[in-house]
């Protein structure tokens, strides 16, 4: 009889539990917005997939000291449709804390969002206006990658190693082109080089040989592309190639990406390209072990999209494992989060979040690599 | 000067993609008085079925992929007449939303990568300017397809039933033209010739999912410029483009370049009459 | 009283307006989605006014609902002008803008409009994203303050459905005006209106500029409503989006972008998600062009026709049916 009693009683507490209806004290819900769909897809995609296999493993292997549950929504690389997404997760799923929006744009979009609700955003973008201590919603983002400015710095630094001193740019017609130009301009500066030209187009364009013939004219003794769209880098590194733009070319970390090392033929041997860890050719240990995941639930590795977004997932699951019993809300969270300093992540560096600083991925999870036969080999 | 000439000379190689884009948008308009949203999206299949499957064998069934969307979009075309659709702007709709389907089963099915093959190492040079053979295979294309085009139009019997039907539909119709089957063939030839395309940009500076709408509005571009109801001068129309484009990447800044193909529309647009009859007017 | 039955149009949408209010008051979610609603109806009845009324198919509303955010946000922002000015500022810009290019589209078939004003569209597109002083370039602007008292999603919500049923009263006097009827006959013969003595271009003109205005009006909540707008926010898709729900709606139908903003919104957010929306967004517009080609709302006379004819008495059925046909 007793045991039956028991039984029955446990399959109700499951019931109740797996229903939902209640949320019991020991579950956190945490909200995934990534732009799942439109450009940003290449990385959200990939970032989505890393987070859901890394869950999975932790889950299997009983790290979590309490049940963590994912909702996942596409933001479809659009503001408005970030808020309504962030809305949702907040007001419909009660979730504690966003990995999310997709990119910086929608971060700015959902920042307001999160000053009202109280729901610290972990983004996933290296756009540097959505850590600007202006803001007014400043105290509730989090970025939990490299800065666009410390990837602009890293990779000039290895182009002012070349002594070039008049440097070209070629760059996607869109935030992140045009802010890396900003940074290339002033940080090129200090570095002792010149940009003296500057060359753009649309993801869609057709052909780029007037733009590479134009730096050409300009005499520029290296290139500096910051382009994240795969196609747009093949298409300028063949149009540089057709003109006879000899000069080399450094990438920033949009190009990083395996869809772009494919497609490059071997002409353009020898061009660097900065990355985020190297997860798809030369991985680290803690990288090799999130490819091998990847790999068992039969996604290829891109690039570092899977490293981003897992970087989120282990920032989150850190500090919900450091508030062990308590009750957990998004203020407690984000007070959490700016404690943690130096945690388990797949990606390199020690990532290290302040009051003051809420950029918690520094250079030392930056490596320079190099294309080689449609790879891209880290250089020592 | 010398600046200046190979600024025009590679305008000219990469016009040659638009002219081909636009030779069906023409087609369709004079015989259908209508714009086929899609050939943007018929290029993108072709450029993505040709990247999955390699060498001649990936390059026909990507032009077999991107006629049989179109054939679609003739169903579609015909059911719309069928059922008494008058309005132009409907089917122009409906091949809106066949290009934002077409898109989407690409990112699906393909994913987010870059569409692009290599073709030649090898450059020639022309006085000086380097040149890749695939930039001449294009404008070599482009013109052969305008003048198979050509004959097509004026020395064979289909062609002279086209250029009925495009003159003069109801009487085209009472001299037992059937009308509604060769505008169907028109949209299949913007299958064709936009896969064509496809196949030349995939050569050339690929592209990726977020380019069909982008190489739809290029071809409307250079379509109307010599007046969108001769199909010949559509080879022009694409490379006075592509000059333009390219003048403006080479001269002034990026925000001018890329309105370059917007400001060709809107300036043709303002100072003709696209296909005759004023707006509202009794025919 | 008589004032009352004669716009039926703006009854309607107030009922619906007060009673969707009510509904989205209980969820957040629910309030914030219809939110975002209202002024994606807003600029689908702009581009209903522009197509309907004026037969010029606008394809630069959604730039005309940038304009008027963006000059929200710059007015608040960098000048800080009071809030309800720079509804004056977001409405008049565009409609200036509209007024001095109209000459350029109102002469065109409604296919080229449709192209010209593509082309408009995205050209405003690239200079609001270029001019990075005014506009905040890529990254756009951030931190638009609020709209005075109008400060919870709530209030937001009724401040757009109120601004709706303004733009269909507005709306369906035009229809029955002087100057609706002269545009009515411009939309069938132009040069019949011209022999009849009306002034086909100023007219045109100001058609287009007033749905510039509302779509203007439109840009202006948004950006105080998301407190952020870039170039992604309003911009060609937002653009096409209307026409679709114009169109799929019923063009000629006062409330026929708001039926078909509705509806878009409502099947789009029931699609299984990500990669797949827009094959079924793309499919379900081909199927509502072939079964409803004019459009959603122009389905009712013919329901309600038909349930006439069901419901008439045996005898008396014949004639019933005649007489429906001989007056349809």
């Amino acid at each position: 009889m007793r045991r039956l009693v028991s039984l029955v009683l446990s399959a109700a507490a499951a019931a109740v539990v797996s229903s939902g209806a209640a949320l019991s004290a020991d579950a956190v819900k945490i909200g995934v917005v990534l732009s799942l769909s439109g450009p940003a897809a290449v990385f959200g995609i990939p970032e989505r997939d890393a987070i859901q296999v890394v869950m999975e493993k932790l889950k299997a292997d009983g790290k979590l000291k309490r049940p963590i549950e994912l909702v996942i929504y596409d933001d479809k690389t659009n503001p408005t449709e970030a808020t309504r997404m962030v809305t949702q997760a907040i007001s419909n799923d009660k979730v504690v804390a966003i990995i999310g929006p997709g990119t910086g744009g929608n971060i700015l979009a959902a920042g307001p969002l999160a000053l009202r609700m109280q729901v610290p955003l972990l983004g996933p973008a290296g756009t540097m206006a959505i850590t600007d201590r202006k803001n007014e919603f400043y105290p509730w983002v989090f970025r939990v990658a490299p800065s666009d400015r410390v990837d602009v710095k890293v990779i000039l630094e290895d182009m002012a190693k070349s002594k070039a001193k008049k440097i070209g740019v070629f760059f996607q017609e869109d935030a992140y082109g045009k802010t890396g130009v900003d940074f290339a301009k002033e940080i090129g500066a200090t570095l002792g080089m010149e940009v003296v030209e500057t060359v753009s187009a649309p993801y869609a364009a057709t052909d780029l040989t007037a733009q590479a013939t134009r730096l050409r004219n300009a005499g520029v003794e290296a290139v500096f592309l910051q382009v994240s769209i795969s196609s747009l880098g093949a298409s300028f590194v063949k149009a540089a190639n057709q003109v006879g733009l000899t000069a080399p070319a450094y990438a920033n970390a949009g190009l990083a990406q395996r869809s772009f090392a494919e497609s490059v033929g071997s002409e353009v041997d020898g061009l660097r390209v900065l990355s985020i860890g190297n997860l798809p050719y030369d991985p680290s240990e803690g990288e090799a072990e999130l490819a091998r995941l990847l790999k068992q639930a039969g996604k290829v590795p891109q690039g570092w999209g899977e490293l981003v977004g897992s970087n989120g997932l282990m920032t989150v699951v850190a500090a919900v494992n450091a508030q062990g019993d308590k009750e957990i809300t998004g203020v407690t969270m984000r007070d959490t989060i700016e404690g943690l300093c130096g945690y388990p992540a797949y990606a390199r560096g020690k990532p290290c979040f302040s009051k003051d600083s809420h950029d918690g991925w520094a250079e030392d999870s930056l490596v320079i690599t190099e294309l080689r036969n449609k790879e891209l080999k880290t250089r020592r | 000067m010398y600046v200046l000439t190979e600024y025009i000379v590679r305008g000219i190689q990469a016009g040659s993609i638009y002219g081909l884009l636009a030779l069906p948008m023409s087609l369709l308009f004079a015989t259908a008085g209508t714009i086929d949203f899609a050939v943007g999206a018929y290029a993108l299949l072709a450029a993505a079925v040709a990247t999955i499957i390699a060498g001649p064998l990936g390059i026909a069934v990507a032009i077999a992929a991107a006629v049989t969307a179109a054939a679609g979009m003739g169903v579609i075309f015909l059911v719309l007449t069928r059922i008494g659709t008058k309005d132009h702007i409907v089917f122009a709709l409906a091949s809106f939303g066949l290009a934002v389907a077409i898109a989407s089963f690409i990112l699906w099915q393909f994913g987010t990568q870059a569409f692009v093959r290599a073709s030649f190492s090898q450059f020639w040079s022309l006085g000086g300017i380097r040149i890749s053979p695939q930039g001449v295979i294009n404008l070599g294309l482009g013109a052969l397809v305008t003048l198979l085009l050509y004959l097509l139009l004026y020395w064979t019997d289909l062609g002279r039933m086209m250029r009925a039907a495009a003159a003069n539909p109801s009487g085209a119709e009472l001299a037992g033209i059937p009308v509604a089957r060769i505008q169907f063939g028109t949209y299949l030839a913007g299958g064709l010739l936009g896969g064509l395309a496809g196949i030349m940009i995939l050569y050339s500076a690929g592209l990726d999912f977020t380019a069909s709408l982008s190489l739809t509005l290029g071809g409307f571009g250079a379509a109307i410029i010599f007046g969108i109801t001769s199909p010949l001068r559509c080879l022009l129309g694409g490379i006075a483009m592509g000059v333009a484009e390219a003048l403006a990447a080479g001269y002034t800044s990026g925000m001018v370049t890329a309105m370059v193909p917007f400001l060709f529309v809107l300036i043709v647009l303002s100072a003709s009459n696209l296909g005759g009859a004023m707006a509202g007017d009794r025919p | 009283m008589r004032g009352f039955t004669r716009r039926p149009n703006t009854m309607i949408v107030l009922g619906l307006a007060v009673a969707s209010v009510a509904l989205a008051a209980r969820d957040p979610v629910w309030t914030d989605t219809w939110v975002i609603v209202g002024v994606f109806v807003l600029i689908a009845l702009s581009t209903g006014i522009s197509y309907g009324q004026a037969g010029i198919l606008s394809m630069s509303q959604g730039a005309f609902a940038a304009i008027g955010g963006y000059a929200a946000a710059v007015s608040t922002l960098r000048f800080r002008l009071p809030p309800g000015i720079d509804l004056l500022i977001a409405a008049a810009l565009p409609a200036l803008l509209a007024y001095g290019l109209a000459r350029l589209v109102t002469r065109l078939t409604p296919l080229a409009t449709a192209l010209a004003t593509l082309a408009l569209g995205s050209v405003i597109e690239i200079a609001l994203r270029n001019m990075d002083n005014i506009t905040g370039g890529y990254i756009g602007l951030a931190g638009i303050p609020g709209i005075g008292i109008i400060d919870t999603p709530l209030k937001y919500c009724v401040l757009v459905w109120v601004m709706i049923c303004l733009c269909v009263l507005m709306y369906e006097n035009l229809v029955n005006s002087p100057f609706g009827r002269a545009l009515n006959v411009i939309r069938h013969d132009r040069t019949r209106a011209q022999a009849d003595g009306v002034n086909v271009p100023q007219l045109l003109s100001a058609a287009f500029a007033f749905s510039a205005a509302i779509a203007g009006s439109a840009g202006w909540i948004y950006a105080h409503y998301i407190s952020y707008i870039s170039p992604n926010s309003l911009d060609t898709h937002t653009s096409i989006s209307a026409l679709l729900m114009t169109v799929i709606g019923g063009s000629g139908i006062i409330l026929g972008p708001l039926a078909g903003t509705v509806f878009l919104d409502v099947l789009v957010r029931h699609l299984p998600a990500q990669e797949l929306q827009g094959m079924f967004y793309g499919g379900a517009l081909i199927l509502i062009l072939i079964l409803a080609p004019t459009g959603l709302l122009g389905l009712v006379p013919a329901l309600l026709a038909r349930l006439r004819v069901h419901r008439a008495p045996r005898g008396t059925t014949k004639a019933a049916t005649v007489e429906r046909e001989a007056t349809q």
